[in-house]
């Protein structure tokens, strides 16, 4: 095992060289705020989660084998923190109002939109409104570049599961961006 | 659409068809199971997804990290039998199968050579010069190998040898210097440090303190400074205080590099 691969990395954490984690919040660091980002878009929670991906890895340090991909088990984590921060909103009765928010789009966005033809916009917010299921196995495909078989262990389901799920989020995608031009035009 | 043709889809998507799956898609194509309209959007929404852009997250979240570990360790103190342990266990994780190997050969190649020359001191000096001239000339080339891997493998190698002249240190310095990998330059620290004694390896250590960006390899040359006592590492690790805007940790770091070194 390479020195500096996750693994060797994470085993030396594991085995009290707590520097070692440095190295990989340097590595992982963005990879981690641009997953939840694409999950919450406010940039401010991403920062908390990030953080907390790390406290519980070096709270769970112990826990650590060393099997499959280091990424997998750090983004299983991930996965685990962001459900854990919605459940808790939801157990203090603190309504989860972003997703209202941020699929409302009030007519001068509208406009902006349709006059300078920004399709990127209308994608982001076609991507916002997919399902967070759906969302989730685009984000980890498409922006953090894992394998079906690796998402699938991150989401505890099986390749085939994920590739049915990759595809039909992508068609869902695809219905959204059409309904979303659709409204734009009609404005 | 059945679930086999999704699977297929999603597999071309990620790119992970080979040419079989390829030309499976085709047929489907053709026959007219996958509808070639709707595939097209897809390959090319997949595309654009691309474009998108996330922000990058602040500094805090770097400094609130380093604080948080920094706090961790403070809170876990080894006792000194934990330490030792420790020690040992690094030691035999060093030991990999292939540098014992390497080990046994050198052996039995010096072994060899030095029935053969029967005692004949110069010729064995010119030998073993001759091996430590190659392993150099290797250094430097693997230095500017373009996998991080192997450039590591060449500060490694660099670890090993017995003398460096100033090509060698040159490379070292470039690399310290321009390596996109953090652990490479972190590593090339610990290469140099051994080198401490060569004013050329003391000067470029400096100088490399104003071309950083890395926390851990700003507070790698922090540590290294102390060691090789290079006091006039002290301006420049003032002048990065002030000019930039550091860590906490870090900052707090070079205030007590600084200290110790004036």
């Amino acid at each position: 095992m390479d020195s500096t691969s996750d693994k060797a990395l994470m085993m030396k954490v594991k085995n009290g060289d707590l520097d070692k984690l440095g190295l990989l919040f340097e590595r992982y660091n963005r990879p981690l705020f641009s997953f939840f980002y694409r999950m919450s878009k406010e940039a401010e929670l991403c920062e908390d989660l990030v953080q907390s991906v790390f406290e519980r890895i070096l709270k769970y340090r112990e826990t650590y084998t060393g099997d499959g991909k280091f990424t997998t088990w750090m983004f299983s984590i991930a996965r685990n923190a962001h459900i854990d921060h919605y459940r808790k909103l939801k157990r203090e009765g603190i309504p989860v109002e972003i997703d209202e928010e941020r699929l409302e789009l009030d007519d001068e966005e509208t406009k902006v939109v349709v006059n300078k033809q920004e399709k990127k916009d209308l994608l982001e917010m076609a991507l916002e409104r997919l399902d967070e299921d759906k969302r989730e196995v685009v984000i980890l495909s498409r922006y953090e570049g894992f394998k079906y078989k690796e998402i699938a262990e991150i989401l505890e389901s099986t390749e085939g599961a994920i590739k049915v799920k990759m595809f039909r989020a992508m068609k869902e995608l695809k219905d959204l961006v059409h309904t979303l031009n659709e409204e734009c035009s009609n404005e | 659409m059945n679930e086999q043709h999704e699977q297929l889809i999603a597999d071309y998507l990620a790119g992970s068809l080979d040419d079989a799956g390829k030309t499976k898609v085709e047929e489907l194509i053709a026959s007219g199971e996958i509808d070639f309209m709707e595939f097209r959007e897809l390959e090319k929404l997949h595309e654009d997804l691309g474009s998108l852009l996330t922000p990058a997250p602040s500094k805090e979240m770097s400094s609130n990290f380093f604080a948080m570990l920094e706090e961790e360790k403070r809170s876990i103190k080894p006792s000194w039998v934990e330490s030792v342990i420790n020690h040992i266990r690094q030691v035999l994780e060093e030991l990999t199968m292939p540098r014992l190997a390497y080990g046994l050969v050198l052996l039995f190649i010096g072994g060899f050579v030095g029935t053969q020359l029967n005692g004949d001191q110069s010729e064995i000096e010119q030998l073993s010069q001759e091996v430590q001239d190659m392993r150099e000339m290797m250094m430097v080339n693997m230095l500017e190998g373009a996998s991080a891997a192997d450039r590591l493998k060449a500060v490694t190698i660099s670890s090993e040898l017995t003398s460096v002249d100033s090509e060698a240190i040159h490379a070292l310095l470039f690399t310290l210097n321009n390596d996109p990998s953090v652990n490479v330059r972190v590593q090339t620290i610990e290469a140099l440090k051994r080198w401490g004694d060569n004013e050329r390896v003391r000067q470029g250590l400096v100088k490399s303190i104003a071309k950083q960006q890395s926390p851990i390899v700003i507070i790698e040359l922090a540590d290294a400074m102390l060691e090789l006592e290079l006091r006039n590492s002290a301006p420049e690790f003032r002048k990065l205080i002030e000019e930039r805007t550091l860590d906490f940790t870090v900052k707090q770091k070079l205030e007590n590099s600084i200290a110790a070194l004036s």
